[in-house]
């Protein structure tokens, strides 16, 4: 190799200039933090002194008032047996799968994990839709019962059973989804300790496996319980047919029965619902006060259960025929339904037609332009959420102090309230966000826009702070001693690396506004329907055929989506990432 | 010439520096060495101008880089960095990890294509990299991934090349390569060097000056032989001699071991701060070892391991416990054997220290 001597002679002496280094920039702070104050929590606590309030006085009128009625106590019990039932549902199937996936060699596994988390990433009102269709009369499950001897008939979903079904079946992905990895980061050597000392492997599970898995299962439960309290769609289309009140439908009553109490009444109802969630948050709290969570241990995917060929087959196709008939058959069942001219006529070619598609798409001008506000109001939230969402997280990776925690703390707290009770707390803001002022924002398509900004922006912090976690430190500074600054920085180095992760943050933040119901079935006015506003009013009307013809189109469009996302997330580790 | 004056930092309550002085010349190749957690890539990451001192300065050719009130980011210090894990971008191949500072750092090529293509080659041409300009870091191995990291630190030529134990993610041959090929660095961009490692062999070898850091403070700055054969700390001498502190008393620079009045040890250089406090720092190697009825101190060996090119005994002497190293062609001892011990009389380089 050449030596070359001229290198040294041409080092420049640079001027070095100093630039600012803001240690005391706690005015900063503060500033930030009264911003996410006002957008975060403030509505949440002007909902909770509105429940206080008649005519400018401090009252508990509403409290008592509420408290005496059967009606409330009756939901209330509804509300607490569906959410244990779902949430117990949830655990058991959320549970079993994840410690299947994580431990038992089985072939297929990543495709199993799509079909896992398909009831997740379709909303669970058109899921709810499906499976009204997959058990109704001219549905599959009654034809292949009619076949059978005795007269036996599917069961009734319009029921507590038929919610609680539903409801488990669309949550139990959220327990999967946080309780797979925490089974793949137990040592395997735990278990052959516990083997070594004479345990067999059904007491090492008891033993050993599932107390160290204690922390994901408790956080995996309390997400399903708080998603079954929040729902609101599933609730709305099963029991609303069949007199069943839970909570969430019982506040969406009060607010769009207008009475001159309505809003008061509501707000005391979401203040009972916000008790109650947050005594489950409580109640997980309490399970995992001595538990101790070693997150350094490596993930560790390779199956540790060998099971002999035949047994193996067996479960997987049992596994495989769950899935199927628990999240593609409904979905299947109901784009063909949507193709019968008329609701209850029997599924033969004869009484096919594009007639439902027609109405929706052509006579009806509700779908498209409901499609178009909603996907304008995504895209936007998306882009909303993508800046501020990674911005924010930023600063919580590189300055984890009690600012950007608070910060995040703030954050969540739209997100983890019942979508109804934030619904009218948005209401309650933005009516008049300085009492007496009215801005006109509420009645518009932008009050959903701040609702949907300020609900799923913490999705998109998490989101891309994970992005953040992975990278290592190292890069940046490497970036930094080369005398990379400001955009460059960001553009050369940071933002590749970061790209996928940010972006399946966002990707998530535009299905949920894509399809958010909850929170618009609440804020929606004339003008601004979204997409589940008109199938919830389809379905509500009576016309299932048109709201499965309108869901079939969504859930084509979402699976396309989602299949390109993947794709391209595929081609940018291969041709940007180099990896192999 | 960097000058580090009189630099604390903090992490709360918890003080990572206390005081660090420390003057690194222009062209000067010093390593910081120290177990985890002294303090000594703390002191890297100031000299980066990744955090602040929470008291003192640094300055580079009378401009201070850093003090309490402000500090100079690492993208506008002339400096260059070689991290512990490499921090290559997985989406750049190799010239492009060589063109980016060569784009952006302070001393970058504001003349035409053709001279920063020309660098660009020169400097993979130094490393030997050239015929791998346009692989993907995920194509290299640990060798070459440490070359691109290097060629990277050095594109711009900066004043100062910060690496932050460079060669720990290697294994064990890789290593040694990748010594010389530092140090061949070091004499072609005579850039100045502060190399922090925790292997005292690697720092032994590789600087002109070795600085070692415990517990936030440096307890030595010296050339690498002074460093190990006069220690002046306890810590330097057990951590980089890795010495038997033997106990006695100091009687007019002759050493009277307390075990063993009968004998004297003659003073082969020992620090002033030893002889204040009784205790000779004897390096594994500086004693001998024989056969019982010899003059000496006398011991019973407790452990024998054979280790190739030498044997290292573990030998009871009195209340302490020593190790002795021994060369595989000096006579044997089994465990349970006991021994006469004296110590070698290794020539001394300063004619000045050997008493007469």
């Amino acid at each position: 190799m050449t030596a070359k001597q001229p290198m040294v002679e041409e080092r420049k002496k640079r001027d070095s200039s100093f630039s600012l280094f803001f240690q005391k920039n706690s005015i900063y702070k503060v500033i930030g933090l009264l911003v996410i104050f006002v957008f975060f929590l403030l509505p949440v606590l002007r909902l909770v002194f509105l429940s206080f309030v008649d005519d400018g006085a401090v009252t508990l009128q509403y409290y008592t008032e509420i408290l005496r009625e059967p009606a409330t106590w009756k939901t209330v019990q509804n509300t607490l047996v569906i959410v244990a039932g779902s949430t117990i549902l949830a655990l058991a199937l959320g549970v079993f799968f994840s410690w299947i996936v994580a431990y038992v060699q089985l072939s297929g596994k990543r495709a199993m994990q799509l079909f896992i988390f398909l009831p997740f990433v379709i909303p669970s009102y058109i899921t709810t839709l499906a499976w009204t269709q997959f058990f109704s009369a001219s549905g599959p499950v009654n034809a292949m019962l009619s076949w059978l001897p005795g007269s036996l008939e599917a069961p009734n979903l319009y029921s507590i059973g038929g919610i609680i079904l539903l409801l488990g079946i669309s949550h139990y992905p959220l327990v999967y989804l946080f309780t797979v990895n925490v089974f793949r980061k137990i040592p395997r050597e735990l278990e052959e300790a516990a083997a070594t000392s004479g345990l067999s492997r059904k007491r090492a599970l008891w033993k050993v496996v599932l107390p160290l898995a204690l922390p994901g299962i408790a956080s995996g439960g309390l997400i399903a319980f708080l998603s079954n309290l929040d729902n609101f769609g599933i609730p709305a289309f099963l029991g609303t047919p069949a007199n069943i009140r839970v909570l969430s439908t019982y506040i969406y009553e009060q607010v769009v029965g207008f009475g001159p109490s309505a809003f008061s009444r509501a707000a005391v109802l979401s203040v009972i619902l916000g008790v109650i969630a947050l005594v489950g948050t409580v109640f997980q709290w309490f399970l995992l006060r001595r538990s101790r969570v070693n997150e350094t241990n490596r993930s560790d995917s390779t199956p540790r259960i060998h099971l002999s060929a035949g047994k193996q087959k067996l479960l997987e196709i049992s596994l495989w025929t769950f899935l199927l008939v628990t999240s593609l058959m409904p979905l299947i069942t109901m784009g063909a339904l949507s193709l019968i001219s008329a609701y209850g006529v029997p599924f033969n070619l004869e009484n096919l037609s594009l007639r439902n598609y027609e109405y929706v798409f052509l006579t009806d001008s509700k779908p498209l332009s409901a499609l178009s506000n909603s996907l304008q109001l995504a895209f936007f939230t998306m882009l909303l959420c993508l800046v501020l969402g990674t911005a924010m997280a930023y600063l919580r990776f590189k300055h984890p102090d009690w600012s950007t925690k608070a910060a995040e703390l703030f954050m969540t707290i739209p997100f983890a309230l019942p979508g109804t009770v934030f619904a009218l707390c948005m209401i309650f803001m933005w009516l008049e966000p300085v009492p007496g002022w009215n801005p006109g924002i509420y009645g518009t398509v932008w009050i959903l826009f701040i609702a949907y900004a300020t609900r799923f922006l913490v999705l998109q912090v998490r989101g891309s702070y994970t992005a953040f976690l992975q990278i290592d430190p190292s890069m940046e500074e490497a970036a930094r001693t080369s005398g990379a600054v400001g955009w460059v920085k960001w553009r050369r180095i940071l933002l590749p690396l970061l790209f996928p992760g940010i972006l399946s943050g966002a990707l998530l933040v535009f299905l949920m506004a894509l399809t958010e119901l909850t929170v618009s079935s609440l804020l929606w006015s004339s003008g601004s329907e979204t997409v589940g506003v008109v199938i919830f009013g389809y379905e509500q009307a009576g016309y299932s055929t048109y709201s499965t013809a309108f869901s079939t189109v969504l859930v084509l469009g979402i699976l396309l989506g989602g299949g390109l996302f993947m794709l391209l997330g595929k081609l940018w580790d291969r041709k940007v990432l180099k990896t192999k | 010439m960097i000058k580090v004056n009189n630099v604390s930092k903090k992490y709360g309550s918890f003080t990572a520096l206390h005081s660090i002085d420390l003057e690194i010349e222009d062209g000067e190749f010093i390593a910081v060495l120290g177990p985890s957690g002294c303090g000594k890539t703390t002191l890297l990451k100031l000299l980066a101008g990744f955090m602040g001192p929470t008291d003192g300065t640094i300055e580079m050719d009378d401009k201070v880089l850093a003090s309490t009130k402000r500090v100079l980011p690492p993208e506008k210090r002339n400096i260059g960095m070689v991290f512990q894990s490499f921090a290559l971008w997985p989406h750049m191949t190799v010239a492009e990890h060589v063109k980016f500072p060569l784009s952006y750092h302070p001393n970058k090529i504001k003349e035409g294509k053709k001279e920063l293509q020309e660098r660009i080659g020169d400097v993979l041409k130094l490393v030997g990299l050239d015929a791998l300009a346009d692989r993907y870091p995920s194509e290299l191995s640990g060798g070459q991934k440490q070359r691109v990291a290097l060629a990277r630190a050095i594109a711009p030529l900066p004043n100062l090349l910060l690496m932050d134990e460079p060669l720990s993610a290697l294994d064990v041959e890789l290593r040694m390569e990748m010594r010389k090929e530092i140090q061949k660095l070091h004499r072609e961009t005579e850039a100045s060097i502060v190399f922090v490692t925790h292997d005292q062999g690697e720092a032994l070898a590789i600087a002109d000056k070795i600085v070692v850091m415990n517990q936030g403070r440096i307890e030595q700055i010296a050339p690498p032989e002074v460093l190990y054969t006069r220690p002046e700390t306890e810590f330097v001498a057990t951590f980089v001699g890795k010495c038997n502190l033997v106990k006695g008393q100091w009687q007019n620079d002759r050493f009277v071991p307390a075990i063993d009045p009968k004998n004297v040890w003659p003073d082969l250089g020992v620090a002033d701060s030893f002889k204040k406090s009784g205790i000779y720092p004897v390096r594994p190697e500086q004693f001998l070892l024989m056969s019982a009825e010899n003059d000496g101190l006398q011991g019973v060996v407790s452990f024998v391991q054979y280790q190739g090119h030498e044997i290292h005994y573990t030998v009871e002497v009195g209340e302490e416990t020593w190790t002795i190293h021994e060369s595989v062609f000096a006579s044997r001892f089994n465990t349970g054997d006991v021994v006469g011990i004296s110590l070698k009389n290794a020539p001394i380089q300063n004619e000045s220290l050997v008493p007469n």
